[in-house]
């Protein structure tokens, strides 16, 4: 038997996660292609929740599509559109449809996206939602009814690597103390820092996934310092792409440089290409990872 | 404090587009304060109501829309009021919704209330309490995540703010810098230890 994510995460093995983005429509074939690209490559698919707050197919709908087609999912939860009742029951659902990991977290706010004028829930945040899972893992519901089959899931979160940032840190240690299976951060670009991060965080305990995004251009990178939170691309990584004859090339370099570094430091990578995964396969063989194990 | 602004006078207007014989209602507490209700805001919405063609009865400002306590304490201050065929009150929602209580006439508001705030040395400072009726302020330094944060969180900031600014407005400050900031200063960053878990019942 091929062995499952959470088999994985109690392995030695380095994990590769990639994220799949469900569609802005009911066509999921485009989904399902870009998933097969990686196939032999990813443990598991991670499917975001209407990422940047922009309005997609519902998580769970895409990620029963991606198990129909073979693969293992890790479904993103935000707790932005979603109060206490409907979180329990996507839940539920989720698991009864043969969901077994998922990755909470707070989501963008309504008017970062598409649909500024939706009405952001944020009834709790993911320390609390992390809470309740536990409970419901536990047999039971927020309000103490009992649950029948209870869910038991595999539970990730993510969280920010600036080891200077006390409150960030704060609120790591709060989620790792509700019980966490993983924890999956932002892209990593500064391994440095991101390695100061992980002594910070020795005692915790819980395995860390690295967020990666291969860089396309120098002004992609110069865009994401200024406007993703929690990404901090250093300047010499910014000059060799300034430099470059082909920055799609040398992205992808830095990208497999920057997995070759951490698959020293933490459990496992997070490929969150802008677009498809093309070229995921060629910069995993050049960061040395092996196909997925089984 | 309760945090209001002024509509569009041509918002106003719009509303007021069926009405004639209008009586103004002014509020002597926070909209005279945030200058959207007191006497000057009332007597330049009549002259400017009076230069649109309507026919404005007469006005008042009692000492809070909010606790006007019959028809009969709003006629003691003007008898106008009983010829009016609406009121258009300036003040909050709770001032119009009182006002509503106690009259039998269309009321309209002349503004958008937004949140509960205050006001120091001139600033007006929205969005300071929530009023989510289980008061944590305390741990929070005299700062209220609730209020103050977007996304209402309780256990620490979200990921989304970028050199201490808030996700939603990088013009403010993340609440959390502000929190951590007070809470150092009075030696009482322990309290941000707490985990803040769900409860129902």
């Amino acid at each position: 038997m091929p062995r499952n994510f959470k088999e994985k995460l109690g392995s030695d093995d380095f994990l590769i996660t990639a994220e799949i983005s469900p569609p802005k429509g009911t066509d999921l074939c485009k989904a399902l292609a870009d998933a097969e690209l990686i196939r032999n490559f990813a443990d598991a698919l991670n499917v975001t929740d209407n990422q940047r707050a922009v309005m997609r197919m519902s998580p769970v709908a895409a990620s029963r599509a991606l198990l129909d087609a073979g693969h293992e999912v890790i479904m993103q939860l935000t707790c932005r559109d979603r109060n206490r009742l409907a979180l329990q029951s996507e839940l539920l659902g989720a698991y009864a449809l043969g969901i077994r990991n998922i990755c909470v977290m707070t989501g963008d706010h309504t008017t970062k996206g598409d649909h500024p004028g939706a009405r952001p829930v944020y009834d709790m945040d993911p320390v609390q939602l992390l809470d309740i899972i536990r409970r419901m893992k536990e047999g039971h519901d927020l309000a103490g009814n009992l649950i029948e089959g209870p869910p038991a899931f595999t539970v990730g979160a993510v969280t920010n690597t600036d080891p200077s940032n006390t409150m960030q840190m704060l609120k790591l240690r709060k989620k790792a103390r509700m019980g966490l299976d993983f924890f999956q951060t932002q892209a990593i670009y500064d391994t440095g820092q991101f390695e100061a991060f992980m002594e910070e965080t020795l005692d915790i305990e819980v395995p860390v996934i690295a967020g990666v995004i291969p860089l396309g251009s120098a002004s992609m990178a110069h865009f994401m310092n200024r406007n993703i939170p929690g990404i901090n691309v250093p300047a010499e990584i910014i000059e060799r792409m300034e430099n470059a004859e082909d920055p799609t090339e040398e992205g992808m370099s830095i990208c497999a440089e920057t997995i070759a570094e951490l698959k020293k430091l933490c459990r496992g990578i997070h490929i969150m290409p802008i677009g498809k995964h093309k070229s995921t396969p060629e910069i995993l063989e050049m960061a040395g990872t092996r196909k997925k194990s089984r | 404090m309760i945090i209001s602004s002024a509509k569009p006078f041509g918002e106003v207007l719009e509303l007021l587009k069926d009405e004639d014989d209008i009586f103004i209602i002014g509020c002597g507490a926070c909209a005279t304060k945030l200058h959207v209700g007191g006497e000057p805001e009332v007597l330049d919405m009549l002259r400017r109501l009076e230069e649109a063609g309507k026919h404005v009865t007469g006005w008042c400002v009692p000492s809070a829309a909010c606790s006007v306590a019959s028809f009969d304490s709003l006629v003691e201050k003007d008898p106008s009021i009983k010829d009016a065929g609406c009121i258009l009150v300036m003040a909050c929602g709770s001032g119009v919704s009182i006002v509503s209580k106690v009259t039998e006439v269309p009321v309209y508001p002349s503004n958008n209330t937004e949140s509960l705030g205050g006001l120091s040395q001139g600033e007006v400072f929205p969005e300071l309490c929530a009023m989510c009726g289980d008061c944590k302020i305390y741990y929070f330094g005299g700062i209220c995540p609730i209020g103050q944060c977007p996304k209402r969180l309780l256990n620490g900031p979200c990921g989304g703010s970028i050199d201490g600014k808030c996700e939603v407005d990088p013009e403010k400050d993340c609440v959390w810098e502000l929190i951590y900031t007070r809470l150092e200063k009075l030696g009482r960053l322990d309290l941000l230890e707490k985990v803040w878990v769900c409860e129902e019942g």
